[in-house]
């Protein structure tokens, strides 16, 4: 049982990593805009597909093809900001109707990868490098377990790093917390909302191409589910709080892989309701999240 | 055109006469419409019928709820366990003896299942009563989520995600148009009684609302029992209509299609979501053989799944972005229309 446990806690890893990076780029986002971007996950999806196309048909090596997948969702998170989101911002849009365009983006992205490459799962190609494993007293460790997890802490530091001590990751801070007073004091908000889509596509880039080398599939609605519960990680961690969401989403994907593994296998099939539970809990218990929020907490929006 | 008392017309004489023109067409479209036709016309009747329910919770109330799916979910099942015949429901469901014995009119079964819908929704969003915002809208989205996840585990009464077939056909053009026509009814009342005032007050502005001696809690609560009603009665017409059904048939593309009726027609007014569902339904039908491909001067377009979605989303985007109040914007096409219009022949003639 131990042995099973600890198993599955090492699956767990990759897993809460993937929801680590996922939820800090919605944190960001909605710390900054004050808005779920919906449109996130088909972000991350975009990541993961796209690597997928352009090892199959371009045959590129696999790494400029991760490296290139990555530069596609920060191409099509700046054109979501720059063409869905901005305007709508300067025309003085309400939250909701953000929203609904933010959700509107998410099925037009999804939609469009699968009218051109229809639903069906496929292989993300794999590079026989990672697919080495350890065995250690009984537990299998795959290699990619252990490169995921190490990528996701570099990154993680480096943008706690980069949050908490350049003068770009202050101004961030400054604009997540109080945009106005941010612009008084000669913050340029649309360039600090510029850079946090950019960064929050990078990292859902990445987490894409981790979520393809862990589960081994990858198809145009893989980003629905992880959206969501990289969403509710980032409400866990308190919305804006970087660090926060990072643990947050180790707590959510281990939390997740935990709990259908302790339960009998007939109620595994009640796996995507955790985390649905789980956000009645917080929401109801510290509707602020485990750590503290970087926004003035209002519960939402008011109108 | 100057308005005066003499635009509205008073005469009861004018709405019988409407009345009955109404009924002797619906008539004719029952005796002569068939097939893909009729087919349209249906579901044009249960789309505006969930429009005009999510109207009152997100227009009115402007409580933004996308759980209207998994509410409708939950209607749909339980009415379909009254009236699938008894031997067919005993061949595949294990249900519980008074259930599987049970067989009801149509009529009956609707009305359990717009029941079933109310209970469901106040148990699944009382809680959620406490989030605003955007966490709403997310508690919401879970509540379709876990309605579906329900609807797939629960084996003997759902038959998982193979879903139900053979369903019996009950609904029809008088089924439809008759609850859509009484929902306007409704509707229109609805605005402008108590009730519905202190709802719409609230949707505007809270604050306001509570410091007016509004109990906005309590009013939004009536509001989403409301419009969780009018929802769950389209949810059983629409499954009767199809005769089948599995855990997504209300999924996250259906309540995206229903926002875009509300959206392109205008949240918050009666005529508006009547519109919005009539563009998006024929646009659906009509769009729906290019996207399965078709054959252009023998040369083969292959099918595009998903083209309905992304046009609907562009659409979404183009009415948000130019039009945010909708195509109707915020006026109501009322039955005084044509008295109207034919006013204002008149003065331009003299």
């Amino acid at each position: 049982m131990l042995f099973y446990l600890l198993q599955q806690l090492i699956n767990a890893i990759s897993y809460g990593s993937i929801l680590g990076l996922l939820a800090v780029g919605y944190t960001m986002i909605y710390g900054i805009l004050g808005l779920i971007n919906f449109a996130h996950g088909e972000i991350f999806m975009i990541g993961a597909f796209s690597c997928y196309l352009f090892v199959k048909f371009l045959n590129l090596p696999w790494f400029t093809a991760a490296l290139l997948a990555i530069a596609s969702s920060v191409v099509s998170g700046i054109a979501l900001e720059r063409i869905a989101y901005r305007p709508c911002i300067r025309r003085g849009g309400s939250v909701l109707t953000i929203f609904i365009i933010s959700f509107a983006a998410s099925m037009f992205l999804r939609y469009l990868f699968m009218m051109f490459f229809t639903d069906e799962r496929r292989a993300f190609p794999i590079p026989a490098f990672f697919e080495k494993m350890y065995f250690i007293g009984g537990i299998v460790i795959g290699l990619r377990d252990i490169i995921i997890f190490i990528t996701t802490v570099i990154i993680m530091l480096l943008i706690s790093y980069f949050i908490k001590y350049s003068k770009l990751g202050i101004a961030m801070r400054a604009v997540s917390y109080d945009k106005r007073t941010a612009n008084f004091m000669g913050i340029n908000s649309t360039l600090i909302i510029k850079i946090a889509f950019v960064i929050g596509s990078i990292l859902a880039g990445i987490s894409g191409i981790e979520y393809g080398l862990s589960f081994g599939i990858v198809n145009p609605s893989m980003g629905f589910n992880p959206g969501l519960t990289g969403f509710i990680a980032a409400v866990l961690g308190g919305i804006g709080n970087v660090p926060g969401a990072m643990i947050a989403g180790f707590i959510v994907g281990i939390g997740e892989v935990l709990f259908v593994a302790i339960l009998p296998s007939i109620y595994s099939p009640l796996r995507p309701l955790f985390v649905w539970i789980l956000l009645f809990f917080i929401l109801f218990l510290k509707p602020t999240g485990l750590f503290r929020p970087n926004v003035k907490f209002d519960g939402g929006w008011e109108e | 055109m100057k308005q005066n008392k003499s635009t509205v017309i008073k005469n009861r004489w004018y709405y019988i006469v409407g009345f009955i023109a109404a009924i002797a067409i619906l008539a004719l479209i029952e005796k002569n419409m068939r097939g893909f036709y009729l087919g349209i016309f249906l579901l044009f009747g249960i789309n505006a019928i969930i429009c005009l329910g999510v109207t009152i919770t997100n227009g009115y109330a402007n409580i933004f709820s996308l759980g209207f799916g998994g509410i409708m979910l939950f209607s749909a099942y339980v009415s379909s366990l009254f009236t699938l015949p008894i031997q067919y429901k005993a061949s595949f469901l294990k249900l519980p003896e008074w259930l599987e014995a049970a067989q009801l009119p149509f009529a009956l079964a609707l009305f359990l299942g717009a029941i079933a819908a109310v209970l469901a929704s106040i148990t699944l969003v009382l809680p959620a009563f406490r989030l605003r915002g955007h966490y709403f809208i997310l508690a919401s989205i879970g509540i379709n989520i876990v309605m579906a996840n329900l609807a797939v585990n629960l084996r003997s009464f759902t038959h998982g995600p193979l879903g139900i077939r053979n369903m019996p056909f009950a609904t029809n053009v008088w089924w439809v148009y008759g609850i859509l026509f009484l929902t306007v009814i409704f509707m229109w009342r609805f605005t402008h009684s108590k009730f519905g005032r202190a709802v719409i007050t609230l949707g505007k502005d809270q604050t306001l609302a509570s410091t007016m001696g509004i109990d906005v809690v309590r009013y939004k609560i009536f509001a989403f029992i409301t419009g969780s009603f009018i929802v769950g009665l389209a949810g059983p017409l629409w499954v009767h209509y199809t005769g089948a059904m599995h855990p997504e048939v209300f999924g996250l593309v259906f309540v995206f299609q229903i926002i875009a009726m509300l959206v392109i027609g205008g949240i918050g007014t009666i005529s508006g979501a009547i519109l919005g569902a009539g563009i998006i339904t024929m646009f659906t039908h009509l769009a729906r053989p290019i996207q399965e491909g078709f054959k252009i001067f023998s040369l083969q377009v292959p099918p595009l799944i998903g083209l309905i979605q992304v046009l609907m989303a562009i659409m979404i985007f183009l009415v948000l972005m130019y039009k945010p109040e909708g195509l109707l914007g915020k006026n109501e096409i009322t039955g005084q229309i044509l008295p109207k219009l034919w006013l204002r022949l008149k003065e331009k003639e003299n």
